[in-house]
């Protein structure tokens, strides 16, 4: 028997986190892809359920007046992933949202309700990580920013406060480059094995930023400003690609479980990241 | 005791009044209110497919949908679909894509929605776009036969 006895409905994103707070059993619900199958499985028995579905601030991409993006938290992947706007090195969140469960599910699902539940096995994290996106968090007491490569703390573990939602995702004005997200997965939908997120900008010296991170080979994703630099500083050569890797492959703590082994992981993630700067090495070259 | 709220659904074009518990999905609700038992109890947790319908044209899984969320939506399922569904039907048919029968209405309904938004769709994005929908009789191939065959205007 459920537990559950109130469906909110707020309009703003401040009365959501309001009705939040009315206790621990009171739940978020964004999209319902994860939320609500944990229902049905009686892993999860909210008491009151705060559906975000009528928040209309958190829908929509918007272009920033400095070029930005704000990607408002109940944005679905299916919209994600059909983005323009996220072309250069935030084509990495793109190909992540494409590479999300299936199509009916990415008609469900949202970015916020991925971001908040901070799997370590989903695509975004790590996508987020790479762009260096920025995740924009809203209570009664005001809207606050953390990068994403603070957010995600531990296993389902964030920077969220009680009584906190994701409000959107911001990303700085797009700049000239390349991004891309790689996944091994034992079939297509499923989680990583292991998931490669790259971003690379060329700055306007012609110097390359890089931003690189795995996914599926710990609690949170895996990044080192090191592997960052090295990857630049070698302009995205072979030898560079093999050093990041073995560095991520170093930092990385993965699981055992149904899908590979943590040693397994340890082995694909250099593989993995020399293949997919090879390919931002190609398509970089291509751009001029 | 569930509480339960009446709610006015929009199910194939007809406005259709319900009183689920909070909880209740939308496939619970068409299955075990409204006798629309088109839309199937695979897995009830996402992944299978079979309980797909479509949401203001996009499939979606009614077994992650809660029924009170959908207050002003259009359902559709495969009792209400025509147009693109109609030729879909004849192909599954003419293919022999039909074997249990227990994935074919979320199929339909898949393939309906991706025909419509991609007419002319390649066999590539056909089998992407049916990727989320898992047959138990493993006979992809003649489903895939069957929309490739609308898709393209090749079948009747």
């Amino acid at each position: 028997m459920s537990a559950l006895k109130q469906v909110h409905f707020p309009k703003t994103p401040e009365e959501a986190a309001r009705l939040l707070a009315r206790g621990d059993g009171v739940r978020c619900l964004a999209g319902g892809a994860s939320l609500v199958a944990m229902m049905n499985l009686d892993l999860v028995d909210p008491d009151e359920l705060v559906s975000l579905a009528e928040v209309a601030e958190l829908k929509g991409i918007a272009s920033l007046p400095d070029g930005g993006l704000r990607i408002g938290a109940m944005t679905r992947h299916r919209e994600l992933e059909t983005e323009a706007r996220l072309a250069g090195p935030f084509a990495v969140l793109r190909e992540a949202a494409g590479k999300v469960a299936n199509p009916p599910v990415r008609n469900m699902g949202t970015i916020g309700g991925v971001v908040a539940l901070a799997d370590p096995a989903a695509d975004y994290p790590s996508a987020l990580v790479a762009a260096d996106a920025v995740i924009e968090l809203a209570s009664e007491r005001g809207r606050r920013r953390v990068p994403a490569r603070e957010f995600f703390v531990g296993l389902y573990a964030t920077a969220l406060a009680p009584a906190e939602i994701v409000s959107a995702i911001l990303l700085p004005p797009a700049a000239a480059g390349v991004g891309l997200y790689d996944k091994l997965a034992r079939v297509a939908g499923d989680h990583a094995i292991v998931s490669v997120a790259l971003a690379v900008t060329r700055r306007p010296r012609g110097d390359l930023g890089v931003g690189l991170a795995i996914g599926g080979c710990g609690l949170t994703p895996v990044h080192r400003a090191e592997a960052d630099v090295l990857l630049a500083a070698g302009a995205l050569g072979d030898a560079a690609a093999r050093r990041a890797g073995e560095l991520l492959a170093a930092a990385a703590d993965p699981l055992n479980d149904v899908r590979a082994s943590a040693d397994y992981r340890r082995l694909a993630i250099p593989r993995m990241v020399t293949r997919a700067v090879a390919r931002a090495r190609e398509e970089l070259g291509r751009l001029g | 005791m569930s509480v339960r709220q009446t709610l006015v659904l929009r199910v194939n074009d007809a406005e259709r009044e319900v009183r689920p518990a909070l909880h209740d999905t939308l496939l619970t609700v068409l299955r075990d209110e409204l006798q629309l038992t088109g839309a199937k109890r695979g897995c009830n947790h996402g992944v299978c497919g079979a309980c797909t319908v479509l949401v203001d044209g996009r499939p979606v899984r009614a077994c992650l949908t809660l029924a009170h969320t959908c207050r002003g939506a259009a359902i559709t399922t495969i009792e209400g679909v025509t147009g693109i569904a109609d030729r879909l039907r004849s192909a599954f048919e003419d293919a022999n894509a039909v074997q249990c029968g227990f994935c074919t209405s979320a199929m339909v309904l898949v393939a309906a929605a991706l025909v419509a938004e991609r007419p002319g769709a390649s066999i590539e994005e056909i089998r992407t776009g049916l990727s989320g929908n898992l047959c138990r009789c493993t006979g992809y191939r003649k489903i895939v036969d069957a929309v490739c065959a609308v898709a393209q205007g090749t079948g009747r």
